[in-house]
Order: structure tokens, then sequence, then C-alpha cells
């Protein structure tokens, strides 16, 4: 376990010590100037701090989502259990970039016909692409709910009505609790996901990192051939940043909540 | 006097009739062992008394009060009765003793220093002191079925059920699950215990019931059962398990 650890950070740091290598090596080789660099990593930092709104509001909205969903897919109702299924099939159908133009589009078009301020329809449409992709990722972070929830086995729920527990606390104080520890492994795996998924919003007009990397690509060229180069390298340091923070995070919660006999095979 | 009463108790699973009319007594302190060939409906009839599966027909009578009433929760009834699985099924994510406390916390509304008192205070009658600290998959299958006996009774049952409590045990640790029965019943518990142990129920046992196809074909004292049965049925089961 220790040992796969240091492993990854010395990988992380490797590719980190490459990827600065190359950026010296251009450097030394006059291909851009460090004064370049400097200049735009403000307007990074700034896309940057977008970046990390959106993928705040996604990521919450897309476990809220997941987490309610994914149980209502557990129901013994048919109809709660047929919303849940239905929703799961839709959002799961269409690739994430297909939802957000829709939603924008949709937006755009039907507020514009009551809302007279275009300032605040844009703004509108802006951030219901930004719900789109949350409902979108929350359609996979069911389907991994629905199976944390199905993998307790149905002993646990059986003791718990044995000794009188209400349906609601067996499910918040046995069925929750072991699921989530099973759950947990693949919900990282969503949420790096979802994290990059948040660079598509750039094409209703989010600047976000990747927004601006595009916006970058003719001033950098100008500077140097390798000047896009630069930019989109000091941007996939910035992601690489927060994915690693959020797969850190999630492999803690793992260990806090570790328990003998429930473990899943550590990745 | 009796504590539990059951009448004219009746389950079907789609077309299957497991249980035909069940007819039974389990006086105050009384120990009851239930014997019969698998698929004979013994643990069918031990769901239906706690409601864990709902009756289709019939009454069941804890100290004279109809609990199969939809008037009354079924959460109030499983209070009263304490309930021991095959497979033990203790919460795998809690310690021993957070196992035993969970009911008396969220159910019995105790606080939970006094919970966790009570909690070892059943653990050590179970003689599982030293374990309380344990998750599940840390104790033997001897162990986790003590854990899941003292869970049944920190919550005070009026009768405790056992669901063939040592079928799923190496042979090795059946014996302590055993003891830890026959002393219960010593103390003057009331206890209905589906098992397969015959020396268990010859020794433990104020009564013995033999079921059959969804019925109980014939009651008495173990002696009486084991060595004189009376129906051909239990002739043909007892020669085969005891022989």
């Amino acid at each position: 376990m220790a040992s796969v650890g240091w492993a990854r950070l010395i990988g992380y740091v490797a590719a980190l010590l490459a990827a600065s290598d190359l950026v010296v090596w251009l450097g030394v080789r006059g291909y851009y100037n460090i004064h370049y660099l400097a200049s735009i990593t403000p307007i990074l930092l700034q896309a940057f701090v977008v970046t990390l709104e959106l993928i705040a509001v996604v990521v919450s909205l897309g476990f809220l989502v997941g987490f309610t969903i994914g149980w209502s897919r557990t129901s013994r109702h048919p109809i709660v259990r047929g919303i849940g299924g239905l929703y799961v099939d839709f959002f799961r159908s269409m690739p994430p970039l297909v939802l957000i133009a829709f939603a924008f589009l949709i937006s755009l078009t039907s507020f514009a016909s009551f809302i007279r301020n275009p300032y605040a329809v844009q703004s509108i449409a802006l951030w219901l692409g930004v719900v789109v992709l949350g409902l979108h990722s929350g359609a996979y972070q069911a389907e991994i709910v629905r199976a944390g929830i199905l993998s307790v086995p149905a002993g646990q729920t059986e003791a718990a009505d044995a000794i009188g527990l209400s349906k609601i606390r067996t499910m918040f104080l046995i069925v929750l609790p072991q699921a989530f520890r099973v759950a947990l492994p693949p919900l990282g795996n969503e949420f790096s996901s979802v994290i990059k998924d948040t660079s598509l919003l750039n094409v209703i007009g989010w600047l976000e990192l990747s927004g601006i990397g595009l916006f970058q690509v003719l001033p950098a060229l100008r500077v140097s051939v390798f000047g896009p180069l630069m930019v989109w390298t000091e941007i996939g340091i910035l992601y690489l940043i927060v994915t690693s923070v959020l797969n850190g995070t999630v492999r803690a919660l793992e260990n806090v909540f570790k328990v003998p006999g429930l473990e899943v095979a550590s990745a | 006097m009796t504590v539990l009463s059951i009448r004219g108790l009746r389950k079907s699973f789609g077309a299957t009739e497991v249980l035909r009319g069940i007819d039974l007594d389990v006086a105050q302190g009384e120990a009851l062992c239930i014997i019969g060939p698998s698929g004979s409906g013994k643990s069918t009839l031990l769901r239906c008394t706690n409601l864990l599966v709902p009756p289709d027909a019939g009454d069941i009578l804890l100290n004279g009060v109809r609990v199969n009433d939809p008037r009354i929760r079924p959460e109030w009834v499983r209070q009263q009765i304490g309930m021991v699985f095959q497979s033990f099924n203790l919460f795998a994510h809690l310690t021993a003793w957070r196992n035993v406390a969970l009911g008396l916390v969220h159910v019995k509304k105790m606080k939970r220093p006094e919970a966790q008192a009570r909690a070892l205070v059943e653990l050590q009658r179970v003689g599982l002191a030293d374990k309380v600290d344990a998750y599940p998959a840390q104790l033997s299958g001897g162990q986790q079925q003590r854990v899941a006996i003292a869970r049944a009774l920190a919550m005070d049952p009026t009768v405790m059920l056992f669901d063939e409590p040592t079928s799923a045990l190496d042979p090795e640790f059946i014996h302590e699950v055993l003891d830890v029965m026959a002393r219960l019943a010593e103390d003057g518990m009331t206890m209905v215990v589906v098992t397969h142990e015959m020396g268990f129920a010859r020794e433990v046992a104020d009564e013995i019931a033999f079921m059959d196809r969804g019925l109980i074909v014939e009651q008495g004292a173990p002696a009486e059962i084991l060595e004189r049965p009376g129906h051909e049925r239990t002739q043909a089961f007892v020669g085969k398990i005891l022989r």
C-alpha cells in the first residue's frame, strides 16, 4: 500500500520534471521567452478559478443527483425505479457536448422571449450548460451508487429489521455506510472524469482553462512557434493539480473509512 | 403462562404453500426446539413470527396481543422478539460493541454511554469481553454468532428465535454457541430454536416440535419425540438423524 503511494508520487514528480525540462529546453533554444510565460500566467490563473467554480458546481450537483437517482433505482416501487431508470438512460445516451449545446441553445432561445436583458439571458443559458453537465455526471454516479447499495447483502437489512430498526435508519446507518465504501473508488473515477469534462463548457463561451488556451493560440504563435505548446503545458499542469488533489482526497477517505472485511481491492 | 401463541398460521410463496396452518404455544421460560427436514417450513415459521415475512393468515399472539395486526408497527413487534440468524448477519462496518449498541441507541433511544455500558455487559455474558473492539471479519464464526446473540439479548426481548444458529459454523465452534444458548435457557429465557443439533435438543429443550411439509406433525418432551416418536414421519426423520 505505502510502496504504491510512493511509486505514484515519484511518477508525478517525474512527469512534472519532464514537463518543466521541456519548457526549459525550449527556453534555452530560444523558442519562447520567460517574460511571455510570466505574462500569461495571471490570465491562466483567472481561468483556473473559473474552472474550479465549474468543478464545484458540477461535482456537487452530480453527486446530489447521483445519490438521489441511485437510491431511487433500488426502490421497491416500480414507478420510482422507472423514473430513475429513464433518467439514467437519457443522460447516459448523449455525449456531454451535445447536452451542453442543447441546454445552452434551448434556454437562449426560450428565455429570450420573456426576459428583456440579453446579458441575463446569456448568463442563465451559460449556467444551464453547467447544470446539464452536472446532470450528465449524476447519471453515471447514480449507477455507481445503485451498485454500491445492491452490493450490501440482504442479511444486513434483515438483521436491522430484526432489531426493530426503521427503514430509513436502516438505510442511513447500515446500508449506505457499507455502500459508500464500495462506491468510493468508482466515484473518484467519475469525479476526475467530469472535472476534465468542464473543458467542454468553452464551446458555449465559458472562459475556463481550456477556453483561454484556445484564445491564446494566436497571440502565443506571434511570440514563438512553441508558444501554444507553452500555454497548454501550463494548462495541463493546472488540470493535473486539481485531479491529483481530488484523487488524493478520495484515497484518503478510503483509508479513513477502511474496515477489516470491507476493503475494496486497493488501486 | 403462554408468552407466544400461534394459531392457524399460513404462508405461501407463489403456488407453494410453505406453512399450512401452524398452531404453537410457547410458555414463559420454555425452550422449544423445532426439528424437521429441510423445506419443511421451519425457517419461514420463525420469520413469520417476527414479521420479517408477513403471514397470509392466522394469528400471532405475543403476551395475548395479536401482533400481525395492521395497526401494530412491525418494528415494535421485532423489538420484543430477538432473532439470531444462521449466517450471523453482523453489521460488517461496525465493531462488536457497536453492533450490540446500535439497537439500544436508535431503537430504544438509550443515551450513548449507557448503551455502550450495556453492550459491554452483554458481550461479557457471551464470553467476548476481550473482543468488544473487533470487527466482524476479525472474529471466528462462533464469536460472530455470540455477538449476534448479544445484539439480540441487549434489546430485552420477550422471546428469542434461533434460526439454525450453528449450521454455518465449523464443527470446532459449534459448542461455544450451544453453550451460550444452554446457559440462556437455564436463565429462563423463552426461546424457539430451529436446529439440527439433536444433542442440544435432547439436553436443553423443554419440548421438541417436529415439522414436516408446513405442519407441526408431533410435539412433546425430548425423550418422547427422539426415542418414542408416535408418527411414522417423525420416526423416519429421527431414525435417519440419530442412527
